[in-house]
């Protein structure tokens, strides 16, 4: 089937349906935009589908080899270059906080300057990771599980505090969500920066795994 | 305790596992991979690695954007 094709692009799309991680997805952007976050649900939407449409053509392309691996050669810059884009990337990161972080939540500039540096990561690791890694073989599957079963907990216990709201979009004083707790840091626009920049943090060791 | 404060029990107790697990896999030579090990893991294929860095971007919007 020609991928190029209407009728191979919408079959390329199905079959990309077969990723977990296209429905986890999916289901983000359907309980987003029901919380009163739309332009979230798009924007999840629109990954989700691409995403989708992409493992559907490669699955397509390359039938049997799944959604594989993928590498980039390595080109880390060694010694005073290095330490010069590491101390340019640390105070972009620091100016961006600092700038995002004096706008308003949920104003336009703020939503922009989020939108725009969660596409260029999302636009980078689509690419594949920043540095070939070795690969760390087989997980211990009982650790795994251990890990995943604090994890999913985590996540159902914000999502008891969520369903057991007003309603979606009213904060409850008796079962407080992860983000009406954080609300009183986020009021002030340092409590913002610090925020953004841990969250900054944690995007810089994600794209570099 | 109100109800409240088991909600924010609650949560200390997912993040006190989350602590523990990774206290587990780097200090001790219990069979537990590490936090790191394990998104290196869920990365290795395009849609994982979107999909975890997705996750990431959703924090930010969740948190800040409109």
């Amino acid at each position: 089937m020609d991928a190029a094709r209407p009728a191979g692009r919408a079959l390329a799309a199905l079959s990309g349906l077969r990723e977990p991680v296209v429905w986890v997805l999916l289901l983000i952007a359907f309980f987003t935009a029901i919380s009163g976050k739309p332009v979230d649900g798009v924007l999840m939407l629109i990954v989700a589908t691409g995403l989708a449409w992409d493992a559907g053509r490669r699955a397509l392309r390359h039938p049997g080899a799944g959604a594989g691996p993928v590498a980039r050669p390595s080109r880390r810059p060694g010694g005073r270059r290095r330490l010069l884009a590491v101390a340019a990337l640390l105070a972009g990161g620091a100016a961006y906080a600092g700038v995002v972080g004096s706008f308003s939540r949920y104003s336009w500039p703020a939503t922009a300057g989020i939108i725009g540096l969660g596409t260029i990561v999302v636009v980078i690791g689509w690419h594949g990771p920043l540095r070939a890694r070795p690969d760390g073989g087989r997980l211990p599957l009982a650790g795994t599980l251990a890990w995943i079963v604090v994890l999913v907990a985590g996540c159902l216990w914000e999502l008891a505090s969520l369903l057991q709201q007003p309603s979606l979009t009213t904060d409850s004083y008796s079962h407080p969500t992860i983000s009406t707790l954080t609300d009183p840091l986020l009021a002030s626009s340092p409590g913002r920066s610090i925020v953004l920049l841990g969250w900054l943090a944690l995007g810089w060791y994600l794209v570099e795994r | 305790m109100n109800s409240h404060e088991v909600t924010i029990a609650g949560y200390l107790v997912a993040v006190a596992g989350i602590v523990l697990m990774q206290v587990l896999a780097t200090r001790t030579r219990a069979p537990v991979p590490s936090l790191g090990d394990l998104l290196t893991r869920a990365m290795r294929t395009r849609t994982g690695r979107v999909g975890v860095l997705v996750a990431w971007a959703w924090i930010g919007l969740h948190f800040f954007a409109r």
